[in-house]
């Protein structure tokens, strides 16, 4: 990954956890003085060095790990701010990127009930008598990470 | 992965979806290894971390094994 596309990336994360939204490449291009074209061919490089997902065949974001960009049953609540989250790991890993206390919301697959977590100091001091469970191994994650 | 509420709703939903136990592990596990490996995401100076890194983090919280093997 170069220091170009570096500077995509990192735009797109301090904009997303600014703004809770994904920036299209006509965003990105205007904020950073870039042609569209360079920009959607950074993000398709990104996306293929796993940095972020693309919905498929398109150059709209899907995740900045561990932020989605789309709807998601893992909501997290951080410093005033909330977002949604692709997985029960990146639930946790939002207040962990931000450096801050949190609370996630969530719901158990199998009963439909809502579920709460919450971080503080680095611990999780609700919500520790839950599991989680990982399907795929971890050598797969990456084949469909949708699903993972 | 989803978070669940007990080893009960686990097995359910596992069988109504048809899928073979992988791994588990508690939320405050989970916690530990999110804080690991999500704390750098958003440093300016975040560069990608290679595989032996991301292996060493979940070594770190104690997820070893085949399941765990990123390659």
């Amino acid at each position: 990954m170069d220091a170009p596309d570096l500077r995509i990336r990192n735009h797109l994360y301090s904009t997303f956890a600014a703004e809770g939204r994904a920036q299209s490449t006509a965003d990105t291009a205007a904020a950073l003085e870039l042609t569209e074209d360079q920009v959607a061919a950074a993000y398709r490089r990104l996306h293929d060095a796993h940095a972020l997902v693309l919905a498929p065949n398109t150059t709209e974001i899907r995740m900045l790990n561990p932020f989605a960009a789309v709807e998601t049953p893992h909501r997290v609540e951080a410093g005033g701010r909330s977002w949604f989250a692709n997985c029960a790991w990146d639930a946790l890993g939002i207040p962990a990127a931000l450096h801050t206390d949190g609370t996630v919301g969530s719901q158990c697959p199998d009963c439909g009930d809502p579920l709460e977590l919450e971080v503080r100091g680095g611990e999780l001091i609700r919500g520790g008598e839950l599991l989680v469970h990982f399907v795929v191994p971890a050598r797969r994650w990456w084949d469909d990470i949708a699903f993972t | 992965m989803a978070f669940l509420r007990s080893e009960e709703h686990l097995e359910r939903w596992l069988d109504r979806n048809g899928w073979e136990r992988g791994a588990s592990m508690t939320a405050p596990t989970l916690n530990e290894l999110a804080r690991r490996w999500w704390w750098t995401r958003l440093e300016p100076d975040w560069r990608p971390r290679t595989p032996a890194e991301s292996q060493a983090i979940l070594d770190e919280v104690g997820l070893t094994g085949e399941f765990w093997r990123l390659g």
